[in-house]
């Protein structure tokens, strides 16, 4: 298991990211919150098996049509 | 609401084929140990369609990326990643299927009641008609909607009803004792009925 | 009407060696086209209104772009290498977006299962790690330390070896692959899909490759292609949706679709949709 803070960065403001991203989450079984929140920056906190992480990393790097990731940075949560 | 999509001898152990029922385009397939099952055409990994898959033991297994799938629906291994245990939330769209009477059964949801039994026949064959199943049925003067009784070259036939488009329906046909011959004879007046079905003609 | 984005990138319409003197017509971003000879050396593409579109005679193919190029027709060194052998495969008409041409073209994932005993074979089924980037400064994808056990990978191999890939897409209809070379170590075998657009959901792919191989005969290399092609070809025209999702909504990709995200998040930003489903279905 693995814990992990994703800063997602780009052009985020669209209604849709946020509900998008945490249904991509629902789909994966991982449990997470999503953190601060706004047009260039999202922050989000996942817990899971590290390929359950990578894979959120690819699906939220595209995310819906009206949003564009331009990054994601990735560091790991020592909470656990 | 039950729809039959095959005769339980055209789908032995580990085979699985696309069918169509209620509008929705399903991979139909049996088990090493001959569970029945229905699912959602359609992988969740990249949409390829489970139909082109492959069964091995109880598990249907995608042929694009070998994404396996146990009775439930749930996803049981990503090959690409074998370390990994999939989430239970990885899982194909699962029908309900059954089987009575020879033919197998396709229902959306829990139905509230068993599927039609027509009762101990014989399977004789399935065919494909581009035509309607009002047209075909009264073409053919088999009363009945989704198990349709009559006689066709003398013969007494039960035909289950699949439609599968408003110019597209599958018959699934079965028999009571009837010799060799008159299954022949049977065999051919349905040639001759989708024949004429598909060209238009209309009862008289 | 497709946009300029589109319409200014090249597109390959015919294959040299087989276009007669009687040409070729053909359809191109849903519109016909008319590709023939104006001279010896010289071929013309020509829009459906008679206007004439820039052409280039490349790879063996001709490529036309129906707009105004936005940049030069993309660079393959290793064609003009002493000693390759360059192999005309032959067109593939597939009913199925040019985009999930490309993308299927960029997949290892599949080789234990489409292509057994060819490319890849249980239980090696494993993806380990890749690296990907957008080349800025040619705007190119490349997928750079990709590996996968094979136990035949080349006409040319012997037996069963760790084959290295890169992959590249210089272009929206096209994926560039290399591959490590058995005969010529330090060198990479360059394996090509040029895919004609001539609908959103219908296109003619053209392989072509630039080898090393002395000895392989020409027909056992096209007849390589051609059968690991056909293989290819029973995904590609059943996934759904027909085009190619921008949005993973209704999929579920891994880290080993990395290649598929990158190329798919690089026509996003180049706002390319010709082919493309927008919204997940």
């Amino acid at each position: 298991m693995a814990a992990e803070r994703f800063i997602i960065r780009g052009d985020l403001g669209a209604a849709t990211f946020l509900p998008w991203v945490r249904r991509h989450m629902g789909k994966l079984g991982l449990t997470g919150e999503l953190g601060q929140s706004g047009e260039a920056l999202v922050e989000l906190r996942v817990e899971g098996p590290p390929d359950l992480i990578d894979a959120l990393e690819m699906g939220v790097s595209l995310g819906p049509i009206e949003a564009w990731v331009e990054s994601i940075e990735r560091a790991p949560l020592n909470s656990l | 609401m039950w729809t039959p999509v095959a005769l339980s001898r055209d789908v032995p152990p580990l085979v699985v084929l696309p069918v169509v029922a209620g509008g929705r385009e399903l991979a139909l397939w049996r088990s090493a140990s001959g569970r029945i099952a229905a699912w959602a055409d359609r992988c969740p990994h990249r949409g390829m369609r489970l139909s082109h898959g492959f069964v091995r033991g109880e598990a249907l297994s995608c042929i694009y990326h070998g994404w396996s799938y146990g009775a439930a629906g749930n996803c049981l291994r990503i090959p690409a990643h074998p370390d990994l245990e999939p989430p239970e939330t990885i899982r194909v769209a699962v029908h309900v299927a059954a089987e009575a009477g020879g033919l197998i059964w396709v229902a959306p949801s829990a139905p509230e009641a068993p599927p039609p039994d027509p009762g101990a026949l014989q399977p004789l064959r399935s065919l494909t008609v581009e035509a309607g199943t009002a047209a075909v049925l009264s073409l053919a003067g088999l009363a009945g909607d989704t198990l349709a009784r009559g006689h066709l070259a003398g013969v007494e036939v039960t035909v289950a009803v699949q439609p599968i488009g408003p110019a597209r329906c599958a018959l699934h046909v079965l028999t009571g004792a009837a010799g060799a011959a008159e299954r022949i004879a049977l065999s051919r007046e349905l040639d001759a009925l989708r024949r004429r079905a598909e060209a238009g003609e209309m009862a008289a | 009407m497709t946009s300029e984005a589109i319409r200014n990138e090249w597109y390959p319409v015919a294959l040299a060696s087989q276009l007669g003197p009687e040409g070729r017509d053909t359809r191109l971003l849903g519109e016909p086209i008319r590709v023939d000879w104006a001279a010896q050396g010289r071929p013309r593409v020509r829009a459906a209104d008679g206007r004439e579109m820039a052409t280039r005679l490349r790879y063996g193919h001709i490529w036309a772009c129906p707009g105004t190029p936005s940049r030069e027709l993309f660079d393959i060194p290793e064609a003009d290498q002493p000693g390759r052998r360059l192999v005309d495969v032959g067109v593939v008409r597939v009913k199925c977006s040019p985009l999930r041409a490309v993308e299927n073209f960029l997949d290892i994932a599949h080789f234990p299962f489409v292509h057994t005993d060819i490319l890849g074979a249980e239980p090696h089924t494993e993806v380990g790690k890749y690296d990907v980037a957008i080349r800025e400064e040619v705007d190119e994808v490349w997928a750079t330390k990709v590996h996968f056990y094979q136990p035949q990978a080349a006409k040319s191999a012997a037996g069963g070896i760790t084959t290295e890939y890169m992959y590249r897409v210089p272009a929206p209809t096209v994926s560039i692959l290399y591959k490590t070379c058995p005969p010529r170590p330090g060198e990479w075998d360059v394996i090509t899909l040029f895919v004609q657009p001539l609908e959103e959901n219908l296109c003619e792919v053209w392989p072509w490759m630039a080898l090393f191989d002395d000895e392989t005969p020409m027909t056992d290399l096209i007849h390589f292609q051609q059968t690991i092609f056909l293989q290819d070809r029973s995904i590609l025209e059943n996934q759904l949706p027909r085009l190619l999702p921008l949005d993973p909504g209704m999929e579920i990709p891994t880290r080993a679709d990395l290649t598929s995200v990158a190329y798919r998040r690089w026509l996003k930003r180049r706002g390319y949709t010709y082919g493309a489903q927008l919204v997940a279905a």
